[in-house]
């Protein structure tokens, strides 16, 4: 309850600014799985190599100097991100996981439960008997917390590079005992994202606009979804903005229209019922080169903010829209 | 500010009278002016609004567009079909709109403050911001954020429902004779919504960005669409509050004397709150929460001006649509092309406004 | 006038009251109160705190409900409506209100509230009656002031004026000149008596000064705990005796030619200052 609007203000914009920083990697999927995806078959593959116990994994960021010692080969798993579950099905620790969060729809086969990863409960995680945590909150509590009931935490924030995406895949697959998988599905990964880069037309200065939600937040190239559109040479019309820092910014609407973009492409269609029509019949968006040219592109949601093995597929995706338009770049 | 006060049993010392005097003359010069200085300000900052954007478009073209807008007159203003969709289809309804949501809550606050005879009386007090506020969460988390209409109608029901059960229970439990009462039961119904909107949010946490970009204030993207559909209700309200001017003053005396001079007071001070919740609500269902506005432009008009709500009521309005036109000139241009949020503006440059002002009047206090 | 004369209501009775009634909540603040008020007539109410002066003034203005036959100018005031009531019964309150920031002419043209239309204005008549107000009350000089800036006695001036703009037939004072200075309070009461005599006005006045209250009453009625006590001239009710039983108070009352005079005596008389600390002095005054 608010009498005045200052406190109220200052508390949700600082909460939607750090939501906004979380935003990548904790949004609902509720798309198939596209081929090609090795996250069914991984689990087939018995390699846990228990030997290599115990073992000091980089906790954190990737430039993080905390390390979590992990003693034995973890079996009662619990994965507080949807990335994190992705890869641990993808490099064959499934079977290994005990409980994902309330997010992690995918594989479908991964055991979700009620707990939240936004806000961890430290108790109803410790229900759980886990013997490894895994999440992509930055929560120097939750950690402090586990560490007291011995359990150890593995923190991998949402990525901003893919270098550190696959560093994190790199280490959940120690920590996890399948290093050789994790090997396997990086390289995999890699050479997907490096075919499809090497199909698709040289699209340098061709523009974007990748909508996050209908009040028109977006991404700049410095965030994880930029360095995937700047594999094709595609630019963000918010990189104007990257200069005062804020790679998730909220654009002017007149700023859109007037950038002219030549792709939109809308991560707000699952969750806030966007449509390419409602788009095009925003006031004033109908001549927008995007909207003309019938270049608005719904993404899936889930694939796009996540930044675990499934990022190749939207980097095929996105290769295969890019190389159907007729994007006559003078 | 000061609330009303009652007369102590010594009469004032013969210095005082004189030095409060003349604390309350230093505004005296801008009295005689006042539409003048009203009309100037609000024409200047809805020139501005039409002039300033990150679109690029230059002051001399914007300014011939306009021109060549009138019927009669031809000229070219050398601006692209695109540009010319940016001004006539983005821009200007935006600035329409923030003039009709800063009149409307201004207008709507001076009325809640006279009709509760308490200053710090606002939509938030009473309970509508609350309960707007949890109708919109709830049209957002039901996938409603990016259809049009959903996300006002919900907010306009909730701020609506809000009022009523403030209203109920500020009647059951004393009787509706006292504002005190009143404010007190607001205050409960607006805890009470703001947990269940707290809790709706929480469960629906994909939802949380949309949800506080609401609540944050934004003037909307529907273009004249948002104008056409506020208006209505809009003007009805201002058109019934200014009816009340005279009212408003009466029941300024107090309960007891008001009711006194031949008013029903509990009969309207409900149809004024009713009246002031209309306009809120309607424009709080397209603009989001958008504080500040409500309290520091009457209370701006009042210590310039003087209280006869004759005078705050539409002073209040003109001066509260030139507010929040600047605030969105700021809000659309001091991060360009990135966006502030409006709520953010208004709370940063209203609270030192507000204390610079009452700070200069402090020897009339 | 007698006791007995009261239960006997005329067409010339501006308020009359039998076995009337007022609660404040599940409290019963006046009950059984039987008296009359004729045109013209100055009544005053007294009484000590919480004898209920101040709801019976309320339950007459409308601002109470009253059980019992309760008659304002023949009406019953609830039935009467807000606005005629207020037409016909005009109330200066104690410690009224001022609003911050509010003209002294601003605050006494309210007074036109009943005549008004629910959304009007005042119109030239209703200004012209306004500004007979305060010519005739001397507010002139002031009037363009903010009124939370006026000193008490200005301020009950205005309010006065105010109530003046109402028109009404029965004013009730609320003990209006409590928060002044003797001289004061002698200005708004020698006002109120020539308005009086002017205008044909019927004042109920609640007044805790007993003196002042006999010097401008023709008539006193004494409550106790919501029930008359006595009702009758000043001369009258004022006994010691009655006043030590209502009040709990040692008075001693002494008969001038303006009226009885009520002096308070204290319990056990002081040493004289004198003759405790400066005996010295005392054989030479002797």
């Amino acid at each position: 309850m608010h009498h005045s609007s200052a406190p109220l203000s200052r508390r949700v914009w600082l909460g939607a600014v750090a939501l906004l920083l979380a935003l990548a990697g904790c949004t609902p999927m509720s798309a198939p799985a596209p081929a090609g995806t090795p996250a069914n078959t991984a689990a087939t593959t018995p390699a846990v190599s228990a030997a290599a116990f115990p073992v000091e994994v980089t906790s954190g960021a990737a430039d993080s100097t905390t390390k979590v010692t992990i003693d034995k080969l973890p079996e009662a798993i619990v994965s507080l991100s949807p990335t994190a579950t992705e890869t641990l099905f993808a490099i064959g620790a499934g079977p290994q996981v005990k409980a994902v969060d309330d997010q992690s729809d995918y594989p479908a086969e991964a055991p979700r439960t009620d707990l939240s990863g936004f806000k961890p409960n430290v108790e109803a995680i410790l229900a759980q008997s886990p013997d490894l945590v895994v999440t992509a909150s930055k929560d120097a509590d939750l950690v402090a917390s586990l560490a007291k009931a011995s359990v150890p935490t593995l923190v991998v924030p949402s990525a901003k590079t893919f270098e550190e995406a696959y560093g994190q895949i790199e280490r959940i697959g120690a920590a996890t005992g399948h290093t050789s998988e994790a090997a396997t599905l990086i390289s995999s990964m890699k050479q997907r994202i490096d075919a499809a880069v090497a199909k698709a037309p040289n699209l340098s200065g061709v523009t974007y606009f990748h909508e996050l939600d209908p009040a028109l937040y977006t991404v700049t190239g410095n965030t994880f979804i930029g360095a995937v559109y700047s594999l094709y040479g595609l630019t963000s019309i918010a990189d104007a903005t990257a200069a005062a820092g804020d790679d998730y910014p909220q654009l002017s609407e007149e700023y859109v229209v007037s950038a002219n973009p030549d792709l939109i492409l809308l991560a707000d269609s699952q969750c806030c019922s966007v449509t390419p029509e409602l788009v095009a019949q925003r006031p004033g968006w109908a001549g927008i080169r995007a909207v003309e040219q019938k270049q608005v592109i719904v993404l899936d949601e889930d694939i796009a903010s996540r930044w675990g093995p499934r990022v190749a597929d939207f980097v095929e995706n996105l290769g295969e829209v890019v190389s159907t338009l007729e994007l006559a770049k003078a | 500010m000061t609330t009303s006060r009652t007369v102590e049993s010594t009469d004032h010392p013969g210095v005082t009278v004189p030095t409060a005097i003349r604390a309350w003359s230093r505004w005296r010069w801008v009295r005689p002016s006042r539409w003048v200085l009203a009309s100037i300000v609000l024409a200047g900052a809805l020139l501005l609004g039409a002039l300033v954007g990150p679109a690029g478009l230059t002051a001399r073209s914007v300014l011939l567009e306009l021109v060549g807008a009138l019927p009669g007159v031809h000229v070219d203003s050398g601006l692209t079909a695109q540009q010319q969709a940016i001004l006539w289809q983005i821009r200007l309804p935006r600035v329409v709109l923030g003039a009709l949501v800063g009149a409307s809550l201004a207008v709507s606050g001076a009325a809640y403050q006279g009709v509760f005879r308490n200053p710090l009386a606002d939509p938030y007090l009473l309970g509508v911001s609350a309960g707007a506020g949890l109708g919109a969460t709830l049209a957002i988390v039901q996938g409603g954020a990016g259809l049009p209409f959903v996300v006002p109608l919900l907010a306009f029901g909730g701020g609506l429902l809000a009022v009523a059960a403030t209203y109920a229970l500020g009647n059951t439990v004393g009787g509706g004779r006292t504002s005190a009462v009143i404010v007190l039961a607001g205050v409960a119904v607006a805890a009470f919504f703001s947990a269940v909107q707290n809790f709706v949010q929480q469960r629906f946490d994909d939802s949380l960005l949309a949800v506080y970009s609401w609540m944050l204030g934004r003037l909307s993207t529907n273009g004249w669409t948002d104008v056409v559909m506020v208006l209505p209700p809009v003007a009805l309200s201002w058109a019934l509050l200014l009816l009340h001017r005279r009212t408003l003053d009466v029941l300024a005396v107090g309960d007891v004397e008001a009711a006194s001079l031949g008013v029903d007071v509990a009969r309207v001070r409900l149809t004024l709150v009713l009246i002031a919740t209309l306009g809120t609500t309607s424009v709080v269902a397209v603009s989001g929460l958008i504080g500040f506005v409500g309290i520091i432009v009457p209370h701006a008009v009042r210590i310039v001006f003087g209280a006869s709500h004759r005078l705050l009521l539409p002073l209040s309005m003109t001066f509260g649509a030139a507010f929040l036109v600047l605030a969105d000139v700021v809000a659309r241009s001091a991060v360009a092309p990135a966006e502030l949020p409006i709520g953010v503006v208004t709370a940063l440059v209203g609270a030192p406004f507000f204390l610079v002002v009452l700070r200069r009047n402090k020897v009339a206090a | 006038m007698t006791p007995a004369s009261t239960t006997n209501p005329t067409s010339a009775d501006v308020l009359s009251c039998r076995g009337v009634g007022v609660h404040r909540g599940d409290n019963a603040v006046v009950s059984d109160l039987t008296m009359t008020v004729r045109t013209g007539e100055w009544v005053a109410l007294v009484g000590p705190n919480g004898a209920g002066k101040t709801s019976l003034l309320h339950a007459v203005a409308g601002l109470l409900p009253a059980t019992g036959e309760l008659r304002v100018d023949g009406h019953h005031p609830m039935a009467l409506g807000r606005r005629a009531l207020a037409r016909v019964v005009a109330l200066m309150p104690q410690r009224p209100v001022v609003p911050p920031g509010m003209s002294a002419r601003h605050l006494i043209a309210l007074g036109r509230t009943p005549y008004l239309g629910r959304f009007a204005t005042e119109s030239a008549a209703d200004r012209d009656a306004v500004d007979h107000e305060i010519a005739r009350l001397g507010l002139a000089g002031f009037a363009d002031r903010p009124a939370d800036q006026l000193s008490g006695g200005e301020l009950q001036r205005c309010i006065l004026a105010r109530a003046l703009c109402q028109q009404p037939r029965l004013l009730l004072l609320d003990e209006p000149t409590s928060a002044l200075d003797i001289g004061h309070q002698q200005t708004v009461l020698d006002l109120v008596d020539e308005l009086r005599a002017e205008r044909g006005l019927t004042v109920l006045a609640a007044m805790h000064d007993l003196t002042l209250a006999a010097q401008y009453a023709d008539r006193m009625v004494l409550l106790d705990q919501g029930r008359v006590v006595h009702d009758g001239p000043p001369a009258d009710v004022l006994s010691a005796a009655r006043l030590g039983a209502t009040y709990g108070a040692r008075v001693e009352v002494l008969d001038r030619p303006a009226g009885p005079a009520v002096v308070p005596i204290r319990a056990t008389q002081p040493p004289h200052p004198r003759a405790a600390h400066r005996p010295d002095q005392l054989g030479g005054t002797r």
